[in-house]
């Protein structure tokens, strides 16, 4: 019998590891959209000051750029790898997935890294040190290498969503992968918005700035740029909701917490009027106001984004061939891979995975709830909490049941069928369905049969506190 | 379950798209890099620490000078050990997956420490300026620890990665399984000294070439320079001397079936090292001077030091017939070809032109008018960039609208 490449399962009470990876992410999109929208305002505004004749200009670039140096270039450079660190222990097969499919991809990206982080020191520390067409040019250079940070990594992160057709799997070219159907309406949007997240948080900057004309110049050119993002951001989105698959448009119509669209709509109706507000009162804004405003699109905006963003690739972790669980769902011939399903449904879950003690590998009236957890572990736990309250909590979302035949019934007719499109289909043999029933109920206040022993229940107390 | 079938059966079944050789040069390669910025950033911070609590006018403008200096190779150290990270996922996955989950609070404590002790060391430096309270040296002290603690993670993930054969029960101590990741279960603390004691070398070398490098500055006082150069020699003679100490005791702990203390590398290694010693002490008077050629054997050893680590790894992976070489090669040659071409043809003329006008704005205390070379070099950079995006968007609009 062929074991699974399966590893090991952090388990993260409440919040889950899901969570754990999106609020990383979250920091680094605010960080990393902010860092190469800024780097197009300094474009613009240099080249701006180069033709006009108004250095004064770069006082703002270089006071941006030293702001940019402490929130991109140490939080946004951190957050970065570590949403690799966060997917490492959440997901290592889906990110292990998408380094081997795309490991040169992400290579050039280390090259553009880089050049960026050599880029910002050079052009902050430089500023009034050299030629200013030269400086001009490394700031120009700069905007282009940042922006390539972007195309690189949006290549992978759409790959993420889906390829978009079958070629992929037949030929496991990159090329394929890479451009796949939500890749450019993924990378426009993002562009654009990159302009809105770099103009508000470039707001907490111009707050400062002394000199009345050149405050005047950056807030308006802040609130154009800014306002221009937006439009055409949600003119893009319009082409990205196009470019998803089914499965994705059943969770946001069906999957996503209530609050969701009303906050991302209302969060780009607010960053509207208060890139109006700058322009029409460049003068009247408080640094600290601004710093508000730049939590609010970070809380209020980002992170339901980016909830939304995993929450629509269920059940799939990447490429529509990883489910979230870590099983390989499908074969994909292009690149030699099998799918596992057919393997689990024939052995069970626990005598593949290497990681499972020996005393459970086969379920028996003993270890019963222990084994359940374990298959709960392995099988749910990358999206669902077993406690109260925790991140799509299976107490709940089984209405409390303390009914083991009831919730296998569940498990065996709608999760081990794939009925339900947002959820992978769970493999398994009849007795491991009967053990993850048995152990879920116990979530619920289910004692099981008095022939399981006091110290074995006391461990499974412990692990459902 | 058998340990080394274990360890095959986690290699990614999409396997890799070049051959494993490749993967394994660059992960030295470039996990050399980094420890380099690493060392550097610890050497150069204690040394701002030690020369502002020291006081006194050289000590305190030495202290400002290796704040700017540990503040920007931090930058550098996390930039490029995203390199080493990717190679070690791409050839080493099984290893080092399993040895993050089973550790994953601390995986996730190293950001949210790296991110704190970042900001404390920002904060010493935008504080550490004429005049400055004593007090403010605590900030430098704080991230030097969480910095040290992070070193610490990182050492412990390596160190577990070569012990396959315990993950089971660290992962179910008494057969009951254990999901938390709340523990680091192996660590090697003479391995964690000899890397982390490195720090004095490169900072000592550094300061000797900084010393080189502003010697044509006119306002910067020669006698300054010339004190700070026979100081970092000093501090990278003693800290050498230290490091031949800490790396026989590292070799000597190693266990006897990996046949460390006889491998080539490791002699080779030892060798550079004695050869570095005897010049530190040749270039005690002669700091300035001898700079570029120490920075240049340094290079060497810590290349060196790099490969010996690997040759370990290989001799703990050896028992369980794990060797990078048999990893499967599905080959891809638009992503091979997009690596190199980007590193020569984007990084070279771009990265070359920033550090160019940063070396020439560093040589002039007066503003650098960039000559009709940097020029060039310039449009350079930024025709490659242009090319780079523009066949990008053609060949994607290429594969995309084909793919309709």
């Amino acid at each position: 019998m062929d074991i699974l490449g399966l590893y090991p399962t952090w388990y993260v009470p409440g919040i889950g590891s899901a969570w754990v990876v999106g609020i990383v992410a979250t920091i680094h999109v605010l960080a990393s959209h902010t860092s190469i929208g800024a780097s197009w305002f300094f474009a613009y505004l240099e080249t701006k000051a180069y033709r006009e004749d108004r250095p004064e200009l770069l006082d703002y670039i270089r006071r941006y750029g030293m702001f940019l140096l402490v929130f991109s270039y140490i939080i946004g450079s951190i957050t970065g790898p570590g949403i690799w660190f966060s997917t490492t222990v959440a997901s290592p097969r889906g990110i292990s997935g998408l380094i081997h499919n795309f490991v040169w991809v992400w290579a050039a990206e280390w090259v553009y890294f880089t050049i960026e982080v050599i880029g910002v020191y050079a052009l902050v520390y430089t500023i009034g040190r050299v030629d200013r067409k030269t400086h001009l040019k490394l700031t120009w250079a700069f905007a282009l290498a940042s922006w390539a940070t972007m195309m690189i990594i949006v290549g992978i992160l759409s790959f993420m969503m889906w390829p978009g057709n079958e070629d992929w799997y037949a030929n496991g070219s990159s090329l394929d992968a890479f451009y796949n159907l939500n890749f450019f309406a993924q990378l426009f949007m993002r562009t654009s918005l990159m302009l809105a997240t770099g103009a508000i948080l470039g707001s907490i900057v111009a707050a400062r700035m002394e000199d009345s004309a050149v405050k005047r110049t950056i807030m308006r050119t802040l609130a154009v740029g800014g306002v221009l993002g937006i439009a055409l951001g949600a003119l893009f989105f319009q082409w990205y909701l196009a470019t998803l698959p089914d499965n994705a448009h059943t969770v946001l119509e069906h999957r996503l917490p209530d609050y969701f669209g009303p906050a991302i709509v209302g969060i780009l109706a607010a960053s509207v009027a208060y890139l109006v507000f700058i322009f029409a009162r460049p003068h009247r804004l408080r640094a600290g106001f601004a710093a508000v405003m730049a939590v609010i699109v970070l809380v209020a905006g980002l992170w339901p984004e980016e909830r939304a963003r995993e929450s629509i690739r269920k059940p799939y972790v990447a490429g529509q061939y990883i489910y979230s669980n870590q099983l390989i769902a499908r074969d994909v011939p292009g690149k030699g891979i099998h799918g596992e399903l057919a393997a689990v449904d024939a052995e069970g879950i626990l005598a593949l995975h290497p990681f499972v003690p020996d005393e459970l590998r086969t379920v028996t009236e003993a270890n019963k709830v222990r084994a359940g957890r374990m298959v709960g572990l392995v099988m749910c736990s990358n999206c669902h909490s077993f406690e109260e309250g925790g991140l799509r909590p299976l107490p709940e979302l089984l209405h409390h049941s303390d009914e083991p035949e009831m919730i296998q019934a569940f498990v065996e007719g709608a999760l081990a069928t794939g009925s339900v499109d947002y959820m992978p289909r769970i493999p398994g043999i009849d007795a491991e369905r009967e053990a993850l029933g048995t152990y879920l109920a116990t979530l619920s206040g289910y004692r099981p049969d008095p022939g399981e022993t006091l110290a074995h229940n006391a461990r499974n107390a412990q692990v459902s506190e | 379950m058998d340990v080394a079938t274990i360890l095959h059966t986690l290699r990614d079944p999409a396997g890799i798209p070049t051959h494993p050789l490749v993967f394994q040069v660059l992960m030295v390669l470039t996990w050399a890099v980094h420890i380099f910025f690493v060392n550097l950033t610890l050497g150069t911070a204690t040394v701002a620490g030690w020369g502002f609590f020291r006081g006194g006018e050289d000590h305190r403008r030495l202290s400002r000078g290796m704040t700017n200096v540990a503040k920007i190779a931090l930058s550098l150290a996390i930039v490029t050990g995203v390199a080493p990270l990717l190679f070690t996922q791409v050839i080493y996955d099984p290893q080092w997956y399993t040895a993050n989950v089973l550790s994953a609070s601390w995986v996730m404590g190293f950001i949210f420490l790296l991110i704190v002790g970042y900001l404390l060391l920002y904060a010493f430096y935008f504080k550490n300026r004429e005049g400055a309270r004593p007090g403010v040296v605590h900030y430098l002290w704080s991230a030097l620890v969480l910095l040290l603690v992070c070193g610490f993670v990182m050492h412990g993930l390596s160190y577990q990665q070569l012990l396959p054969e315990q993950w089971m029960d660290w992962y179910a101590p008494g057969g009951v399984v254990d999901p938390d990741g709340n523990t680091i279960h192996a660590f090697d603390l003479p391995r964690y000294v000899f890397f982390i004691g490195l720090s004095g070398i490169v900072a000592g070398i550094y300061m000797a070439a900084y010393a080189r490098f502003f010697a044509d500055r006119e306002d910067i006082p020669a006698r300054y320079l010339d004190w700070v150069g026979r100081l970092g020699v000093r501090i990278a003679l003693y800290a050498a001397a230290f490091e031949l100490l800490a790396g026989v005791v590292f070799v000597a702990e190693q266990p006897a079936r990996t046949g460390f203390g006889a491998h080539p590398l490791v002699w080779l290694t030892g060798v550079f090292l004695l050869s570095l010693i005897a010049m530190l002490f040749a270039a005690r008077e002669r700091a300035a001077e001898r700079a570029y050629l120490l920075l240049g054997w340094y290079a060497a050893f810590i290349a060196l030091v790099a490969a010996a680590r690997e040759a370990l790894r290989m001799a703990y992976m050896a028992p369980f017939d794990y060797s990078v070489m048999d990893y499967a090669v599905n080959v891809d040659w638009p992503s091979t070809f997009l690596f190199f071409a980007t590193l020569v043809g984007v990084g070279g003329p771009v990265a070359g032109f920033f550090i160019a006008v940063a070396f020439n704005v560093g040589k002039h205390a007066d503003v650098y008018q960039a000559g009709p070379a940097m020029q060039r070099l310039g449009n350079l950079a930024l025709a490659s960039l242009l090319a780079w995006i523009g066949v990008f968007f053609a060949l994607g609009a290429w594969v995309w609208l084909g793919n309709l």
